[in-house]
């Protein structure tokens, strides 16, 4: 019913479980089919939503592309709170700053986001190292606790305000007990972050000051690029990865368009310069380099590390490349040189 | 809403002028004036094939037009040095921070090019000869592989007879009728290079082992890092902060750049590179 309403103003994308551990986002078609509201983050990043993988940016000299085009806004509901966290890097990126990003601005403005609490967590998810609850703390519209038998809504945003008058019908009032119901859970999920935390060892936010520039020639860089396969697979999960190239395309029509498109710091000629020189031309320098736009650039311009603790890189590298592990081994080495 | 900054203006290609074997300059007319200030760039566009930053080499204070010159090294460069006169283009910009010349006056001047690197100080040169009463003095240092390889040659000419200028150019290798330097451009940095230090700026843009090494030598002459303008040549793709191409440290060269002072840069790794 709910999601019903939803889909006729909104293009509406939901969690569904999957055969691994973590659900992935399904677009709403005639109801919704094993949806999960809870549950852990999904597969697919948040940043799908609001910086496409490739985006059309102009159809020509003088010819601005439509930021508005292509059809209803999206609507993502299941939102998990690593993703949430990954748009305050985002935002500081394309609605910041002299010149501002249409194509995201727009997407930021109409599109709809109704967050949940993660019930459970796993293996891999370490959101407290960052100093990020398992549960929805900013940049959502609605926010969307599943109980045992019920879910308990709140609206944050006017839009989302909205969304929940315009279902008055379907809504009741909730009571001081759903909010402590809520917040049992909540519990027992933070335990499950916390427990990962403790296994794997990943120091928290407050000992990463400055373990980049103390660690720029360690030996960590190259013995974790050696299984590296340059794949940019990390860039892609990634929440807050933000880089991208833009591309011309002659069409066989005739014109010319402009594509914006992800691109990966991991690859080869992504600082290449004329004459193929490369400030990073070997794999270790860019896996290093990787880490000091997370640990490093970004603390230092906005005060925020852009990392969320989401473990997506970690599941998807084919390298078992564990930023955990990384991060553990620098901050020890920190402390060693200290000592 | 939001303007579009990956959009280019139209714009066309009113003249072509052959410097080198592999340097043209290319007049650029765009449809709407693209005012820039000295040491400024722009995203010139070869429709269907795709943009390179360069920094305008002609006068900022010429509104309705700008000269851009390219060498020739590689797929959009090549490119435009295909395309003839009244081809159509685009340009997107002006970016960056550009040259401060505030800082600058008063001062004894030293501008150190090397290769093409000379295309935006050609525009900071003219810049500064509009008001020379404003700056103590006006130095060139130039160098060039070859004598071939110097662009702006009948400007050169012009320049070494300006009162308000003190140009030298050297060439590392030549044949028999240079009469000439020949030598790196360090050579040209000499000890009596009779300038006051402590009161002087310089000004470097060239290729990255002349940059480096132009650098180092002029550390070693006494001048202070903040007194050091160089321009960083980084990959870049949309010239407004937010690609990601173009990082130093806590910096992108397309907007807190290209120029940076010497003591801004120097504790970061691989600058020269
Ligand atoms: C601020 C600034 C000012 C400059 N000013 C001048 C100037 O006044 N005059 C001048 O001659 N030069 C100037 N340059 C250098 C000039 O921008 C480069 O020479 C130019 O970008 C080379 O482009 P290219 O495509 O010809 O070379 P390539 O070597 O082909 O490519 C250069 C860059 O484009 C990328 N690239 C190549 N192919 C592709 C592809 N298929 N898809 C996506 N990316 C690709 C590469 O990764 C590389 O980073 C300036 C550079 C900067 C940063
Ligand atoms: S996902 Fe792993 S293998 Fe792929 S580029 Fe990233 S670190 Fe390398
Ligand atoms: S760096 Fe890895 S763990 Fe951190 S936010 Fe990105 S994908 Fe998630
Ligand atoms: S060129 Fe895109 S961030 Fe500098």
């Amino acid at each position: 019913m709910f999601a019903y309403g939803i889909s006729k103003e909104y293009s509406l994308y939901y969690l569904r479980k999957g055969k691994g551990a973590s659900p992935h986002i399904v677009k709403y078609s005639d109801g919704l089919k094993d949806p999960l509201i809870g549950g852990v983050r999904p597969f697919e990043p948040l940043k799908n939503f609001f910086f496409f993988a490739r985006e059309r940016v102009i159809d020509g000299l003088g010819r601005p592309a439509d930021p508005k085009a292509g059809g209803k806004p999206l609507c993502v509901l299941g939102v998990k709170n690593c993703d949430l966290a990954g748009l305050n890097i985002l935002d500081s990126v394309f609605s910041e700053g002299d010149f501002k990003d249409p194509f995201y601005v727009s997407k930021r403005e109409q599109n709809l986001i109704i967050a949940a609490d993660c019930t459970h967590a796993i293996d891999t998810c370490f959101c407290h190292a960052l100093g990020h609850e398992h549960f929805p703390q900013k940049n959502h519209d609605v926010l969307i606790s599943e109980l045992r038998d019920g879910y308990l809504l709140e609206s944050v945003t006017w839009k989302g305000k909205k969304l929940l008058n315009e279902n008055s019908d379907i809504l009741a009032d909730s009571g001081e007990k759903h909010i402590e119901e809520r917040d049992h859970i909540r519990s027992i999920s933070g335990a499950q972050v916390e427990e990962g935390i403790k296994k794997s060892e990943i120091p928290r936010q407050t000992e990463y000051k400055d373990v980049i520039k103390k660690s720029l020639e360690s030996e960590i860089w190259e013995r974790e690029a050696e299984n590296c396969v340059e794949c940019g697979g990390c860039n892609v999960a990634c929440p807050t990865c933000h880089c991208f190239y833009l591309a011309d395309i002659q069409k066989k029509a005739g014109g010319e368009t402009r594509y914006k498109i992800w691109d990966s710091c991991m690859y080869k000629r992504f600082a290449r310069v004329a004459g193929n020189a490369n400030p990073r031309q070997h794999l270790w320098e860019r896996l290093r380099n990787r880490f000091e736009k997370k640990f490093d650039y970004f603390p230092e311009v906005n005060g925020l590390y852009a990392c969320t603790g989401c473990g997506r890189c970690i599941s998807g590298c084919p390298a078992k490349i564990d930023i955990r592990r990384v991060l553990k081994d620098l901050v020890a080495e920190k402390k060693k040189a200290k000592a | 809403m939001v303007e579009n900054p990956y959009c280019p203006v139209k714009a066309e290609i009113t003249d072509i002028i052959e410097e080198t074997p592999t340097i043209k300059t290319f007049a650029v007319k765009p449809e709407k004036p693209v005012s820039f200030k000295t040491g400024q760039f722009v995203e010139l566009t070869v429709p269907g094939v795709g943009e390179a930053p360069f920094t305008p080499s002609s006068n900022p204070k010429i509104e309705d037009s700008m000269e851009i010159t390219i060498m020739s090294v590689g797929r959009v460069t090549s490119r435009l040095h295909e395309i003839g006169k009244g081809a159509v283009v685009g340009v997107r910009g002006p970016y960056g921070t550009g040259y401060p010349l505030k800082d600058f006056e008063g001062k004894e001047v030293l501008i150190v090019g090397g290769g093409v690197g000379l295309a935006p100080l050609r525009s900071l040169i003219l810049a500064l000869l509009d008001e020379a009463g404003k700056y103590k003095r006006i130095m060139v240092k130039y160098g060039a592989r070859s004598p071939e390889d110097l662009v702006y040659k009948d400007q050169l000419k012009e320049w070494a007879g300006n009162k308000d200028l003190d140009i030298e150019i050297t060439v590392d290798k030549s044949g028999e009728d240079w009469k000439g330097n020949v030598g790196l451009i360090t050579t040209l940095l000499r000890k009596d290079i009779g300038v006051d230090i402590s009161n002087s700026a310089a000004i470097v843009c060239g290729p990255p082992i002349m940059m480096k090494f132009a650098t180092f030598k002029l550390v070693e002459l006494g001048y202070k890092d903040k007194d050091l303008f160089l321009s960083m040549e980084k990959n870049m793709s949309c010239g407004i902060g937010k690609c990601g191409h173009c990082r130093i440290g806590p910096y992108y060269a397309c907007k807190d750049g290209p120029v940076f002072t010497y003591d801004k840069i120097k504790e970061y790794h691989t600058i020269w590179e």
